[in-house]
């Protein structure tokens, strides 16, 4: 489903983020990216998205070269990602429902199906008695678990989740890597930045460990 | 088609919402934008309603043929005989007689008319000759004024020519005011969008990662700006009917001095339309520039 070819990431300034990265994870996978930070797990997550472009080698995201994708054609790619981000990037302007919908209103689903949707996502993440609130009034771990929702509301193929537990203390982080374990179990493919080693065994799962840029090992 | 149609919706609705958690501001940008539109709709009124009183005169100028007071009944005949060829549109004969009781008439001076012991004004011809430009005019009138048996063949064209080339200035005043504050429109409508643009900044953000195309992004801010741009030209319908309220009474009453009927007449349905269309599409286009402009920015800040 992804592969990497020979991928070098050069920021300007000069800042090798990623050095020759080969790589191939399979759909339905479900794959750790471990390493410090500044290792390039983040980098690597934003070339998959297409938020970056390789500086050199190839990407290539169900079939299709990142390298060679038009801008027009990146908004319909990222449709079949769902992305959870550290950070959440939460809209703090409209309520719980509403931020769920919003990957659906930028398809064009019909309202009511949309709210259909949301609500099941919202459901299966704990939510749905905050349905109404603003997410600022939710705690980092609600926080997080809507972020997921808002990335698994359109049933992208792909998720991916850059440091999703890296702000929460043990007993939320555990949470939510049970809902990526159930989303691995219907099929999902999840590729998983972490520097979190205990939820890499209580999953399993792949891991690649990237240092400095380089794919130092990987282990089943 | 329905999913097009659904994000119109969305997009329009957004922007509705968007104008209404804002009053005061909207309310602003309209009044600003009306005022700006009030100017050259306001003249390009009041030079239809100037042109409406103009109108009552004779807009073709006349040449006016004096005829000698020793002029024999050939020479009379000659002169009617070329009043008939193809270059004159009309001619009215004026004998000396019709045009005394006009003028006693007219200027009340019957009085004085009643002392007169002889008619001292000759016999004429009034004129309108089917020449288009100045220059083909005075040459007919001159052509004429040769005749025999004419004493004086007078184009009574100035006053006609000086206020038909004012309402041209006029109405090219008005479509220079027009541009310039269509301009200023653009940019009324740039400024208020790009503030919302800047203000929404992590929300355009956000959807980009989630796969929102730069139409999709685009379109509730040129919803936005065609709403301001409309609110805009019914801010200036009503300057304009403010104005017009304002002074009706001193027109007619300035009108009644004259002994005219005249009143100021408001602009039609389709001029309102057409005003209302424009401003409209400025406020289209001032967000349109701003947003295209402003989402560059935010992509290369990424």
């Amino acid at each position: 489903m992804i592969s990497f070819s020979q991928v070098t990431k050069r920021y300007p300034g000069g800042h090798e983020a990623l050095s020759g990265v080969d790589l191939a994870i399979e759909q339905g996978e479900l794959v750790f990216l471990a390493g410090h930070s500044g290792a390039g797990k983040s980098t690597l997550l934003k070339l998959i998205a297409a938020i970056e472009r390789p500086t050199s080698g190839v990407v290539s995201v169900s079939g299709q070269n990142i390298n060679r994708l038009s801008q027009r054609a990146v908004p319909y790619l990222r449709r079949n990602i769902g992305l959870v981000f550290q950070d959440h990037k939460l809209l703090f302007d409209r309520n719980v429902i509403d931020n769920v919908m919003l990957p659906l209103d930028i398809a064009g689903f019909d309202r009511r199906e949309s709210l259909k949707r949301a609500r099941a996502v919202i459901d299966k993440v704990g939510l749905l008695n905050r349905e109404k609130a603003n997410p600022i009034s939710l705690s980092g771990g609600e926080q997080q678990r809507l972020c997921i929702a808002r990335a698994l509301v359109s049933r992208p193929a792909l998720l991916l989740a850059d440091e999703p537990t890296g702000n929460l203390d043990a007993g939320y982080a555990a949470d939510i890597m049970a809902m990526f374990r159930d989303f691995h179990q219907v099929g999902t493919t999840l590729v998983i930045a972490t520097h979190d080693d205990r939820a890499i065994t209580a999953l399993g799962g792949r891991t690649l460990r990237l240092d400095h840029g380089k794919v130092e090992r990987a282990s089943a | 088609m329905i999913g097009w149609l659904r994000h119109q919706k969305h997009a329009l609705a957004a922007a509705l919402h968007r104008l209404r958690v804002q009053p005061v501001a909207t309310l602003l940008t309209a009044l600003a934008m009306g005022v700006a539109i009030s100017l050259p709709s306001g003249l390009y009124l009041a030079l239809g309603n100037l042109g409406r009183l103009a109108g009552d005169l004779p807009a073709q100028p006349e040449i006016s043929v004096f005829l000698d007071a020793e002029a024999s009944a050939a020479h009379k005949q000659a002169i009617a005989a070329r009043l008939q060829q193809p270059d004159i549109a009309q001619a009215r004969y004026v004998p000396k007689e019709d045009a005394l009781a006009a003028l006693s008439a007219a200027q009340d001076l019957t009085d004085i008319t009643a002392g007169l012991t002889q008619n001292p004004l000759p016999d004429a011809w009034v004129v309108h000759s089917r020449a288009s430009s100045r220059e083909e005019r005075a040459r007919v009138a001159a052509d004429l004024g040769r005749l025999p048996g004419v004493a004086e063949a007078h184009l009574d064209s100035q006053w006609a020519e000086r206020l038909q080339a004012a309402l041209v200035i006029g109405r090219s005043v008005v479509w220079l005011l027009a541009g310039l504050f269509a301009i200023a429109l653009i940019a009324i409508s740039g400024n208020a969008i790009r503030a919302l643009v800047l203000a929404r900044r992590d929300e355009i953000q956000v959807s980009r990662l989630i796969g929102a195309t730069d139409r999709h992004i685009r379109r509730p801010f040129l919803y936005l700006g065609a709403l301001q741009g409309l609110l805009g030209g019914l801010a200036a319908g009503g300057v304009l009917a403010l104005a017009a309220w304002v002074l009706r009474a001193p027109v007619e009453q300035l009108a009644g001095l004259y002994g005219s009927t005249f009143h100021l007449l408001p602009p039609t349905a389709a001029e309102m339309a057409i005003v209302l269309g424009l401003t409209t599409l400025s406020g289209w286009l001032g967000a349109w520039l701003t947003v295209t402009r402003t989402l560059r920015q935010v992509m290369l800040a990424r």
